[in-house]
């Protein structure tokens, strides 16, 4: 599909056509759902995200400016369907009071055993649990800059954060994660020299 | 952090780099960086410090997000499509397009109370022909007025679902919350125009859904689960969604309704 069609299919979309929103949709999804789940490292989650991001669209698509870059617009409305999403779980993490979910929250903050954390396998276990344990802004912010490259003026655009709540939100992330992940640069380091 | 001059590295008051002008450097993003570079090359402090934030962020493993098949697209539209929302053309609306969709209903509006008032004044002297005329086109702009009053119901009516339905800590509203202000401004000419045809019934819904979708724009973007609570109670106490629904089930079936043609006296000679 060149430029001209893709304007067409925007427009068609834009008046009200369906098969046309349904072209997009197609033409999307891949992104949206790889977006989704980089920011969400769960797959059930990210679908949910590519559903309701596709519907923000649909409902807002009157508003969109037919200019501006549909794939851009999109990943704005995807990465804060991720964040709502990321709150919601953070609510639901805060009203469990089982303590078999409370057990394993604490097991996630206290962290592995040095034996357990020397299995490279535990590494990424341990990065998804101090990623879990950020707020959804900082782990928005985080994984647009460091994952996705964006600058931090792109991440204050998409996450519609100020300059300066955006660099802290990226900058807080990165000192939990220096936090959680201590034991394992000792480690490394241990390893290096011997 | 002090102001240094722009040669020099933002240095804070210990002379060091604060962890912040670290990360940025390391994202590339840094303002100065041949100067951040020059100080960590004469500052062991420092440059420990940059070792440790780049090696913290080494750590973290790039995202490898699982498979979809090259059917992914299709298989997501067509989940999606079963729950798309149905969408009136005035909907897709630019807000530019949606003031000039307003004045035309404004004098749609006004065509329309002109001819409620015309009705209950019958010219005694009006030829049989034209009053028989006078009363299809008064049918047909009834059923025009009932039709836009319950599409504009509908269209309502979803705003305030997904408003009561919403979920979650936080929910943003704020696409709500403009549609909802774009739905005020339509309903105060619907209002406006029942009252002055003396529809008291469609008037007083109209009324109360006015009041209630300025709530809603009046809101917080952001609504905890409390506040949605305190709007769903709202439109619980007033039965609203009830009334918006039973209304506009109501025009809907008086716009289907078979036109009954005004009987008009016949001047005897």
């Amino acid at each position: 599909m060149d430029a001209s069609d893709r304007t067409a299919v925007l427009i068609r979309a834009r008046q009200g056509d369906e098969d046309a929103f349904g072209a997009l949709v197609q033409q999307h999804s891949h992104r949206v759902f790889q977006l989704a789940f980089r920011m969400l490292g769960n797959e059930q989650d990210a679908e949910d995200v590519v559903q309701e991001s596709f519907l923000r669209a649909y409902r807002q698509l009157g508003r969109f400016q037919a200019r501006a870059d549909f794939g851009t617009w999109l990943y704005r409305i995807t990465a804060n369907c991720a964040v709502d999403m990321m709150r919601t779980r953070e609510h639901r993490l805060r009203q469990r009071t089982d303590p078999i979910d409370e057990a394993s929250i604490n097991a996630q903050t206290e962290g592995p055993s040095p034996e357990r954390m020397a299995e490279g396998a535990q590494l990424g276990t341990v990065v998804e649990n101090a990623l879990h344990e950020l707020t959804a802004v900082e782990r928005a912010a985080f994984t647009l800059r460091h994952h996705d490259g964006r600058s931090i003026d792109e991440i204050c655009r998409t996450l519609n954060l100020g300059k300066s709540a955006a660099k802290h939100a990226v900058f807080r992330a990165v000192r939990k994660l220096r936090v959680a992940l201590a034991p394992f640069r000792n480690l490394s380091n241990v390893e290096a020299k011997s | 952090m002090t102001l240094t001059p722009s040669s020099e590295a933002p240095v804070d008051m210990s002379g060091h780099m604060t962890d912040e002008d670290l990360v940025l450097l390391f994202y590339g993003e840094s303002a100065q960086p041949a100067s951040v570079h020059a100080h960590l090359a004469s500052c062991a402090a420092c440059a420990a410090e940059y070792a440790a934030i780049a090696e913290t962020l080494a750590l973290v493993p790039a995202v490898t997000s699982p498979e979809r098949g090259d059917h992914y697209g299709l298989e997501v539209w067509q989940r999606l499509r079963p729950q798309l929302p149905a969408r009136g053309v005035l909907w897709t609306l630019s807000p530019a397009r949606w003031r000039m969709q307003l004045g035309l209903a404004a004098a749609a509006v006004l065509a329309i109370a002109a001819f409620a008032a015309g009705r209950y004044w019958t010219p005694q002297e009006a030829a049989p022909v034209q009053a028989v005329n006078s009363a299809a086109d008064a049918g047909a702009e009834e059923r025009a007025r009932l039709m836009a009053i319950a599409d504009h119901l509908e269209r309502s009516e979803r705003v305030l679902l997904e408003v009561t339905n919403a979920d979650g800590p936080f929910v943003d509203v704020s696409s709500q919350q403009e549609w909802a202000a774009e739905l005020v401004d339509a309903n105060r000419l619907y209002r406006e125009a029942a009252t002055q045809a003396g529809d008291a019934p469609i008037a007083a819904v109209l009324d109360e859904l006015e009041r209630n979708l300025l709530d809603i724009v009046h809101a917080p973007s952001k609504l905890t689960p409390t506040d949605l609570d305190n709007v769903r109670t709202r439109l619980d106490a007033a039965a609203l969604l009830f009334k918006v629904r039973i209304l506009s089930n109501d025009l809907r079936d008086r716009e289907t309704a078979p036109v009954v043609p005004v009987p008009v006296s016949r001047k005897t000679t």
